[in-house]
């Protein structure tokens, strides 16, 4: 009788949960109307089934439950019924493949006024390409990635110098225009995933996969990494804000091209040690999750850095001195910058010696210290 | 010839669907073996599919077989002559096992041993050669990770799956002498000397393997 | 030709022991290696069992994980022990190690495995596998936590948990795992097809037996993919090859520099190879042993044997052509989607043909609600949603909203976490009397049961909601990052997180309940018989429960009928074993 009870429970809630639920898809932003269908019909012919299923065994546990002097019936097989069933399956199967297919092929078949821009996905941010004025990407190739140079950009290549290059997690895009995007990594796999729109694409390094979406919507979504990319993997966010065709296009205007950034690259005078200390901070991948530019990606700014006050989680403050470079170089997890997860690996003195903090310091001072004073920094 | 098939066709459905034992007279450690080999198979066609998708996929040019194995004979570079060699001693100590369990189920124990022997030395031979080609390719700057050639792929599938088929062959050898050594001291004289054809199966395998790896790896 | 097989097979002398440690550490007998089979796995799942309660701790309540100390790297390693402990060392291990050692002899009537010292073996090398991959706690770096996947590059390069040694730690447990695997697995394979006893024919065989028989076909073709990767995995970590490995520009990793022109993809395409198939490895063993404990205890012939049987083998040859679709998204040929799909859907046709025909079997029955009938309808109910669920993800437009969301984790949960866990569950309660000679504890053995029925419908069944909602999976903390709430992470989710942790607490303390119950009821239970549930399979008409080393006195019994003679219309008794001969009477 309990479990009789119990298959009826189940399928009853699982039935009103369904229906009093507030979790479901959030609200579509993208021309993938077409999935949320297939889902839908999947939904239906599954909770059909289950049902069926469910209340079929609830029936049978109380009606045929062990009575005294009862008999089970003996009926080792019925093929008409097995066919059947077979037959009736096969047809649910059908009607859910089906447009599941035509959909599909609706995914992988890209329309021809689609715009391509790329999205280029690395431990644990992202960044964007678009084609500029040629309509073409400039190739690329992991090899030349540098500071100066994080989109690994073959300066050789014509296509390229027109290219607009947004080297942030936050993205722009205009609404009701077909996009082609183009993934690439430039590390391990990720996935570019915004619930919205609903599509989604891993990007791989050493290939270049794609998707195409529509937005139909203005507004702002977030972009989630979905397949696992190392301890950093859940702060890999972005954001792709769906604008009109003019906004998109101010917008567009004010981000610099490969061209742009290579002028922009302005020699900074640096003391020998800082020099030194910026190629340390270059080779072991510092700037992947501490910009510059006042940027947050990963980890917090280095903008302004040295010198200044660092509000702690926890409530507490810290001075950015040289004590406090090397405590966080060595065991980062101790001081936290607030706001930001505890994902950086200590590094050791036989990763980063003793003399390469030295020159990190020195290069911090110099490159974020209110008055750079490189002959001070030069004369020892 | 259809009735015949039709027949054969009705003894696989009558001893499928008999009792106690599937294959008919087939001893444990014989239908072992064989269904080892069926897992093992899928280890080497896995190992080997593995290898051309590597090689297709791969950006680098692959390099050139023939020039990469030949052996230098009084000054001229003959293309593969070493796999040759070691293609054919595998080959033939593939006809000396089939020897030995022809003399196996002759009861001629002696014979058997002797041929035994004969396939271990060969197998044993087949890896000498190949420790000298392992050699050779190393002097000459091959490693896993990288040639002078082209792809590193090719070191790195070379050195993997040759060396995983060698340890094969090393192992097969003891397999053989440990049987030999068992048929001497006569812990097979009550039965009908099965066990040849056994570790015989197993040689074989591995002979065949050898002839995929050689098409896959010197002549494409 | 070679001997008469079954004189031969009563002739065969056994390798009797004579030490302590001869019978209970190196035992050659099937029995003894299927309950260290056993108690290895269940000791190695509790680990997991604890894991999966410090994931929970971090999911539901992410500041107090954080302020007892849960950080990421613990996060992902915990996610990738657990879910790799429970697939390879719990479940493949426990319903084929276990269930198919002490199974396959006695309801097939062999004196024992054809090579027990080949399956003596096995034991020990399993056991090598569970200790080396325990060692990654205790190695510089810890374990992976490359999730168990264990994709590439993100494995090998600094950036995740555990690439020192856990890494490597982990591979080798699983190279040395299927070695142990391979040796048991011929055994199995050779004992069903070669040393059954008179008159049991393979369409006499309990489902069990079928089902651990194709899932062993299965393992001894499909691990083969999982070793080859393993191996050149390792050369990639420790001597710089570039199988898996294309260039890459690391921030984090200076040795990523050596690395060249290799394909992640292959590893993905191996890994699923090897992975669909064990989906079934652990699946259909299940539904072989659900099908006998249904059949017992309803009273009745389970429906359509040779349908079961023929879905059973269908699955399974399937099972080698679907693997992609663990791979709709992840950036292979978009056209291989048309081709997995229907594969894949096609698959669901005999699988449902076994849901359909286990719940026919309870139509007109004379059920016992015993514990072990508890959880195989449990199982049912459980595996209905799970494997519908399965066909969201199957249909490859389907799966591109939701893979890679909770709704994946539910849905495999619900169907290779949950319902084959039932399944041993029940399967313990149904033989331990057989082993050990002694009923279970009735009473803990129902609260055991509705505690984790209940407890884990109330888990899973939400988590597919959020997965609609795009609750990505494998994410330490969900809104950390951005700083506040997401809009796919809306606060209802979080208190949602916060009850499934609260009940995951309570199914997880509920296990103990059962593992007290092995143990106390091994003294204390009450004296079973040789056949308490009245079945009619061979391995419960053994002349001793529990049965000797050899099994059967002299001679062997003989089969005269299949395994499912219930409420045969015209006789006394409501079942009929398998050894009694066919009188006139029989006939109907």
């Amino acid at each position: 009788m309990a479990v009789a009870i119990f298959l009826l429970v189940i399928v009853v809630g699982s039935v009103i949960f369904t229906f009093l639920s507030p979790w479901w898809f959030l609200e579509i932003a993208s021309n993938w109307g077409g999935i949320d269908l297939t889902v839908l019909i999947t939904f239906w012919v599954c909770g059909v089934v289950f049902v069926a299923v469910g209340l079929f065994m609830a029936y049978s546990t109380w009606k045929f439950r062990h009575k005294e002097g009862a008999r089970a019936d003996y009926r080792p097989e019925n093929t008409r019924l097995e066919w059947g069933l077979s037959i009736i399956t096969t047809i649910g199967v059908v009607a859910m493949l089906a447009p599941g297919l035509i959909v599909w092929d609706d995914y992988v078949r890209v329309p021809d006024d689609a715009q391509e821009f790329e999205v280029m996905a690395k431990q644990w941010g992202w960044a964007f390409r678009f084609p500029g004025e040629d309509g073409k990407l400039g190739t690329v190739d992991v090899r030349n990635i540098n500071i100066d140079n994080p989109f690994g950009m073959n300066s050789d290549d014509p296509n390229g110098a027109d290219d607009v290059l947004i080297n942030s997690n936050t993205v722009h895009l205009p609404v009701n225009q077909p996009f082609k995007a183009l993934l690439r990594s430039t590390d391990v796999l990720h996935d570019f995933f915004v619930p919205e729109f609903r599509a989604k694409m891993d990007a791989v390094p050493g290939m270049i996969t794609y998707f195409w979406f529509e937005p139909t919507k203005i507004g702002e979504y977030e972009i989630l990494c979905a397949e696992l990319c190392g301890r950093g993997h859940y702060t890999m966010r972005g954001e792709v804000r769906i604008d009109t065709a003019e906004d998109f296009d101010a917008w567009l205007a004010s981000q610099p091209t490969w061209t742009q950034m290579q002028a922009g690259i302005s020699p900074k005078v640096y003391s020998a040690e800082g020099r030194r200390g910026r190629e340390v901070a270059d080779a072991n991948g510092c700037f992947a999750c501490h910009s510059l530019d006042g940027s947050q990606v990963v980890g917090p700014t280095w903008q302004d850095f040295w010198g200044s006050e660092r509000a702690l989680t926890g409530g507490e403050t810290a001075m950015a001195d040289e004590a406090y470079i090397v405590e966080s170089i060595r065991e980062p997890a101790v001081k936290l910058v607030e706001g930001f997860a505890p994902v950086m690996i200590p590094y050791d003195a036989e990763t980063i010696s003793d003399a390469d903090v030295a020159a990190l310091i020195a290069f911090l001072r110099e490159e974020t210290g209110p008055e750079a004073a490189p002959e001070e920094a030069a004369s020892p | 010839m259809a009735e015949a098939a039709a027949a054969g066709h009705a003894t696989i459905i009558k001893d499928w669907s008999s009792d106690v034992t599937t294959f008919k007279g087939v001893p444990w450690g014989k239908a072992m073996m064989w269904i080892f080999l069926l897992s093992d198979t899928f280890i080497f066609s896995i190992f080997l599919t593995s290898y051309m998708t590597v090689r297709m996929t791969t950006v680098e040019p692959w390099p050139n077989a023939s020039e990469v194995f030949s052996l230098t004979m009084f000054g001229v570079p003959v293309p593969l002559l070493l796999i040759a060699i070691m293609t054919f001693d595998l080959i033939t100590s593939s006809g000396t096992m089939a020897l030995a369990v022809n003399y196996g189920y002759r009861r001629d124990k002696k014979r058997a041993v002797r041929y035994i022997y004969l396939t271990a030395l060969f197998g044993a031979i087949f890896v000498g050669m190949q420790v000298f080609e392992w050699s050779k390719l190393i002097e000459e700057g091959v490693r896993p990770w990288g040639n002078d050639w082209g792809a590193a792929q090719f070191g790195a599938c070379f050195f993997m799956i040759t060396g995983f088929h060698g340890m094969h062959v090393s192992a097969g050898v003891i397999y053989l002498l440990i049987v030999a050594h068992l048929i001497k001291r006569g812990r097979y004289d009550n039965t009908n000397y099965e066990i040849v054809e056994i570790v015989g199966l197993y040689w074989h395998f591995v002979d065949l393997v050898w002839v995929f790896i050689f098409a896959f790896f010197y002549l494409w | 030709m070679a001997q008469a097989e079954i004189p031969y097979q009563e002739a065969l002398p056994l390798h009797d022991p004579h030490t302590w440690i001869e019978k209970y550490w190196f035992s050659q007998d099937h029995k003894v290696i299927a309950v260290q089979y056993g108690i290895t796995a269940m000791a190695v799942g509790l680990v997991a069992l604890v894991l999966s309660q410090i994931m929970r701790i971090q999911i539901g309540f992410p500041e107090f994980g954080a302020a007892i100390g849960i950080t990421p790297d613990i996060y992902y390693q915990s996610i990738t022990m657990h879910g790799m402990i429970m697939v390879i060392y719990l479940l493949t291990a426990f319903l084929l190690g276990s269930f198919g050692n002490y199974l396959i002899p006695l309801m097939l009537g062999a004196r024992d495995m054809v090579f027990p010292f080949v399956n003596m073996i096995s034991y020990h090398v399993y056991l090598l596998s569970v200790v080396v991959l325990l060692l990654s706690y205790f190695v510089p770096g810890g374990p992976t936590g490359a999730g168990w996947t264990l994709y590439p590059p993100q494995a090998i390069l600094s950036g995740t948990p555990g690439v020192d040694w856990g890494i490597i730690t982990m591979l080798g447990s699983l190279a040395i795992f299927i070695v142990a695997f391979t040796m048991g697995g011929l055994n199995y394979i050779t004992t069903i097809l070669q040393a059954r006893t008179r008159g049991m024919t393979l369409m006499r065989m309990p489902l069990s037996v079928w089902g651990i028989f194709v899932a062993t076909i299965l393992g001894l073709l499909a691990f083969p993919a999982l070793f080859v990767s393993a191996v050149m995995m390792i050369l990639d970590k420790l001597i710089h090859t570039s199988f898996f490995m294309p260039a890459i520009a690391s921030q984090f990793d200076s040795a990523a520099s050596a690395y060249d022109g290799g394909s992640p993809l292959l590893f993905q395409h191996l890994f699923w190879f090897f992975g669909h198939p064990e989906v079934y490895i652990v699946a259909l063993p299940a539904f072989g042993v659900v099908s006998d404990l249904l059949s017992v205890h309803a009273r009745k012939n389970i429906f359509g044997y040779r349908m079961m049987v023929w879905a059973i083998v269908f699955i399974g040859v399937l099972s080698f052509i679907v693997w992609a679709h663990h791979m709709y998204v992840a950036g292979m040929h978009p056209y291989f989607g048309f081709f997995f799909a229907t594969t894949t859907l096609i698959i669901a046709v005999p699988t449902a043909i076994k849901v359909y025909n286990w719940t026919i079997t309870l139509w007109k029955a004379n059920i016992r609600f015993t514990v072990p009938m508890l959880f195989a309808i449990a199982f049912v109910i459980t595996f209905v949603v799970g494997g519908l669920t399965g066909l969201f993800l199957g249909n490859v437009i389907v799966d591109v909203p939701l893979s890679d969301t909770y709704f994946v984790v539910a849905h495999f949960h619900m169907v290779m976490g949950v319902s084959p866990i039932l399944v041993i569950f029940g399967g313990i309660y149904h033989w331990y009397p057989k082993i050990t000679g002694r009923m279970l504890n009735d009473t803990i053995g129902k609260w055991h049961f509705w505690i984790t029925a209940v407890g884990t419908y109330l888990i899973y069944f939400p988590m597919h909601y959020l997965g609609f909602v795009g609750v990505p999976r494998r994410y330490y903390d969900n809104v950390l990052a951005a700083g506040g709430e997401s809009a796919f992470y809306p606060q209802s989710a979080a208190t949602l997180n916060e009850w499934i942790s609260i009940t995951a607490f309570v199914v997880g303390a509920a296990q103990l309940l059962f593992v007290y119950n092995l143990v106390a009821s091994y003294w204390r239970g009450r004296p079973a018989g040789d056949n308490p549930w009245q079945a009619t399979s061979l391995e419960w008409r053994t002349p001793q429960t529990p049965p000797v080393h050899g099994n059967w006195g002299e001679k062997l019994p003989t089969v005269h009928r299949w395994a499912y003679d219930f409420s045969v219309p015209g006789e006394k008794e409501d079942f009929i074993p398998q050894d009694v001969p066919r009188t006139e009477a029989a006939r109907s």
